[in-house]
């Protein structure tokens, strides 16, 4: 996108000329003002970051040896959070179980089987999806989805892992669909048609060229879809049962359980400011924080080497 | 050992299974809301206060609330959107800085929704001691769009060809001048779009605002910045709570598709401006 | 650039419009208890009727309630169970006024088909051992040959405080039969209703035929949960419903204190089906 006229000695000249007035000092206002914001944007996730590790440092002394149990009683002093851990860790892994499969599969389907109207009108879809609040897919979870899980698998009460795994793999569906489908629409084309000249079917193609130059990003758009289940508050709060128990025995999905997000969800607003009880959830989120980001951060780091294999 | 040509109907089969499943979802979804909800939706519904815990009446302070709070919002994130987009494609020339600004903004996105309202509970109510309000709701809701709005709006000023510039500057204009006759007009249809796909998003959020913007019941239209707002996502969650009660249940689905419209048409307006931005640079 | 200069001129006059808005509330709030909340909120209707006084009511559990009112986020606090040691510790330099505004009582309360089939009382040892995981069927109690779908309420519920002192002698007793955990009486009320074989420990006003209130069995006497026996004391789980102030309390919020104890404000508290404390 650099210059494209041709390069007569005069414009060489605007060119050198312009360079000069890029490196210029330039006290302007626009130039304060941008400096300004461009500083504000880039500060505000460290300040998110360090207000929460300040409020929650105290945490980790007050509330020492309980932090790593599984009985949560502010009232004695009982901070375990594993429950929660293990809550979020199981519903995120099902739900990416769930998603992962159906989503890359429709994405091949739309990518590799139909025309460009299908994937057009696909994409559409995809972003009406994405959409829907997710206070939304909550009262769906509590009208429809828990009493069907529950009359399916003959509970008592369909607040379950399962129900909440559901539902967040309805909601991080679209992000694996659209992301996935990218990728394997970036492969190129001459690529496809090489191996179909070879007489090779749609299946050994898509397994032998597609998937493997798409790996990389496929993986990517996981983590990010991992990040978006871990984060997600509303739904599986309505859904999970907020029990602070890791279920027995521990794989035991349709038993009720609590996840960090929900926690949080329900609990903020009961626990005072500055008490243990605030910092310990304030260090929940923190390391709530600090997964997803770290999911993000591996996601970008394959979509941008999997960029440069092209 | 299966067949070449049998594992390959197989795989179409599965393609095509799973691409029906997600329709068959969506649809389901799609329509399981629209006719739960319509028989909710009435200009009374839309236009008068809500009663009885929201078991009846209407949700006017609701989308009255919701519309404040994001619109505000929006204003809050043009300038500091407008002004990063602005230093990043102008002033900063090092590589290295311009991927921290990107790459704070992505980890910024990635940030879950409850720990925005984490942050505000701790930073507004109590640090600086604002109380529950609808302000606060706007200010992190805001800060929750950066990223998208300053992404988008610095693409679209990336994609302005040098050319532009140096024309600008042939013409004698001085940076400033560039700036804002050149690289602003340009900008401003990533902006609005960017800033469109973030009220999208934000306008359905319930979990950053839910401690520290909202309330219950009693709520009209604000006087003053320090008092809290009903909005639509939070009064569905309240509704939802009571699900067994019909009457709570079917304003639930109500204002649910009336979240969902109003999620809808500011999408559409993103599409709309996103295909002038397209225009715009093929053009060029 | 005319549009620009518009956008910028308009963003900056809102802003300003908005500090200059930036005045002290003239509402008062109220925030707590879910148990107290509807009696507040009716009230507050026509409180606002009458004078034209703005009240907003928010819920959040008695604990939050509490909470706020101490860090001055809100005026008026709810409350359905007294102010704990350890809450008033938090903070020593403020005085909390208790104004009670009504009486409740907490009632186990069944899901309709247990209570069809023949459950109409329990024992507060039979209730200690439902909530401690001993006992996990209703066969146990003459029911069906159906799991007991056992509904806990968030720790600082005062409906859960209430229920768990009396019934296993401590406010903050761990419940290790709990199946499910839930916040607000609606919440609970809807999870009850759901089930078929559910109990849990809710208000006397959130009782429905969906979700029916046990008796409970004292000294091999039966005490049912109606409000007469409510009234007299004769049912042992119960508590006040309170409003919690601070000593510097705004006039306006004292006003709103002063028509809730009024005949009219006690009304409400009838109406929402408890008993008031100023017949």
């Amino acid at each position: 996108m650099h210059l494209s006229h041709p390069k007569t000695p005069t414009a060489h000249a605007s060119h050198l000329e312009f360079h000069k007035l890029r490196t210029l000092p330039s006290r302007s206002f626009i130039y304060s003002y941008a400096t300004l914001s461009a500083l504000t944007a880039t500060l505000l996730v460290v300040l998110i970051l360090g207000l929460l590790a300040y409020q929650s440092g105290s945490a980790i002394f007050e509330a020492n040896d309980s932090l790593l149990g599984s009985v949560w009683s502010p009232a004695k002093n009982q901070y375990g959070i594993l429950p929660m851990l293990y809550g979020s860790l199981i519903v995120m892994v099902l739900a990416m179980g769930l998603a992962l499969p159906i989503g890359i599969l429709t994405a091949l389907y739309i990518s590799e089987t139909r025309s460009e109207t299908v994937r057009r009108l696909s994409k559409t879809m995809l972003e009406i999806l994405a959409g829907i609040p997710s206070i939304v897919y909550g009262l769906i979870g509590v009208a429809f989805l828990s009493l069907w899980v529950a009359d399916i698998f003959y509970l008592q009460t369909g607040r379950v892992i399962l129900t909440a795994s559901l539902l967040l793999a309805i909601m991080i569906l679209p992000t694996i669909i659209t992301l996935t489908e990218d990728a394997f629409s970036n492969v190129a084309t001459p690529y496809r048609e090489n191996a179909y000249a070879l007489g090779l079917y749609r299946f050994e193609v898509i397994k032998e060229v597609i998937l493997p130059q798409a790996k990389g990003d496929v993986i990517g758009a996981a983590f990010l879809a991992l990040g978006r289940a871990l984060g997600e508050t509303m739904a599986v709060m309505l859904v999970i049962g907020s029990l602070d128990r890791i279920p027995t025995p521990a794989y035991n999905i349709l038993s009720s359980a609590q996840t960090i997000t929900s926690k949080l969800g329900r609990e903020i607003a009961e626990s005072a400011f500055g008490s243990t009880h605030f910092n310990v959830l304030v260090l929940m989120s923190l390391i709530l924080v600090v997964i997803t980001l770290s999911l993000t951060g591996l996601a970008h780091i394959l979509f941008k080497s999997a960029g440069s294999n092209d | 050992m299966i067949s070449r040509s049998t594992q390959n109907t197989i795989f179409t089969g599965l393609t095509c299974a799973a691409f029906f499943i997600c329709t068959g979802l969506l649809c389901g979804l799609i329509i399981t809301i629209i006719f739960k909800g319509l028989p909710a939706l009435s200009l009374s519904f839309l236009f008068s206060p809500a009663q009885d815990f929201g078991a009846s009446g209407g949700i006017l302070y609701q989308i009255l609330g919701t519309l404040l709070m994001v619109i505000v919002a929006a204003i809050f994130v043009v300038p500091i959107a407008l002004g990063s987009a602005i230093y990043s494609s102008e002033y900063l020339r090092s590589h290295r800085k311009k991927r921290i600004l990107e790459l704070s903004l992505l980890a910024l996105n990635g940030v879950p929704s409850i720990t925005f309202g984490l942050f505000g509970l701790i930073l507004f109510v109590n640090i600086l001691g604002t109380g529950i309000s609808w302000m606060v709701g706007s200010i992190i809701l805001a800060i929750m769009m950066v990223p998208t709005t300053t992404l988008s709006t610095l693409q679209s000023m990336q994609s302005l060809p040098m050319t532009y510039r140096e024309n600008g500057y042939a013409l004698g204009f001085n940076r400033s001048q560039v700036i804002r006759y050149i690289v602003i007009p340009q900008g401003l249809q990533g902006l609005v779009t960017g800033l469109l796909i973030g009220l999208a998003r934000a306008i359905g959020e319930t979990a950053p605002i839910m401690f520290i913007a909202t309330a219950f019941s009693g709520v009209t239209v604000p006087i003053s910045v320090v008092e809290p707002v009903s909005t639509l996502p939070t009064h569905i969650l309240s509704l939802t709570q009571q699900a067994t009660n019909p009457d709570a249940l079917k304003n639930a689905w109500g204002a649910s598709l009336v979240l969902i419209i109003l999620v809808f048409i500011i999408s559409l307006s993103a599409f709309y401006a996103r295909s002038k931005l397209k225009n715009l640079s093929q053009r060029v | 650039m005319t549009k620009q200069n518009a956008i910028i001129s308009l963003s900056c006059s809102l802003i300003a419009l908005i500090c200059i808005s930036c005045s002290a509330p003239n509402h008062v709030s109220v925030s707590g208890s879910t148990t107290v909340l509807p009696t507040v909120s009716k009230a507050a209707e026509s409180f606002k009727m009458e004078t034209g006084q703005t009240i907003i009511v928010n819920a959040g559990g008695s604990g939050a309630g509490f909470n706020q009112l101490g860090e001055g986020q809100t005026d008026i606090g709810m409350m359905s169970r007294d102010i704990t040691q350890d809450e008033l510790d938090r903070f020593p330099n403020l005085n909390f006024k208790i104004i009670p505004i009504g009486t409740d009582a907490v009632v186990p309360v069944v899901s309709s088909e247990i209570y069809a089939a023949g459950i109409r009382t329990l024992s507060f040892k039979d209730l200690d051992a439902i909530y401690s995981g001993t006992v996990d069927n209703w066969s146990a109690f003459g029911g069906p040959d159906k799991a007991i779908l056992v509904i806990d309420k968030e720790a600082s519920s005062g409906t859960r405080h209430t229920f768990m002192e009396i019934v296993m002698g401590d406010k903050n007793a761990l419940a290790p039969g709990a199946d499910l955990v839930l916040g607000a009486n609606n919440e609970e009320q809807t999870a009850l209703a759901q089930s078929d074989s559910a109990i849990g420990m809710l208000s006397h006003a959130w009782m429905n035929a969906d979700v029916i209130g046990l008796s409970i069995k004292q000294n091999g006497v039966l005490i049912d949960p109606t409000l007469e026996n409510i009234r007299s004391g004769v049912f042992p789980i119960t508590r006040d419903l309170n409003l919690i102030i601070r000593s510097d309390i705004r006039p306006e919020a004292q006003a709103f204190i002063d028509y809730m104890l009024s005949a009219e404000g006690q009304k409400h508290v009838a109406n929402s089906g408890y008993v008031e404390k100023r017949p």
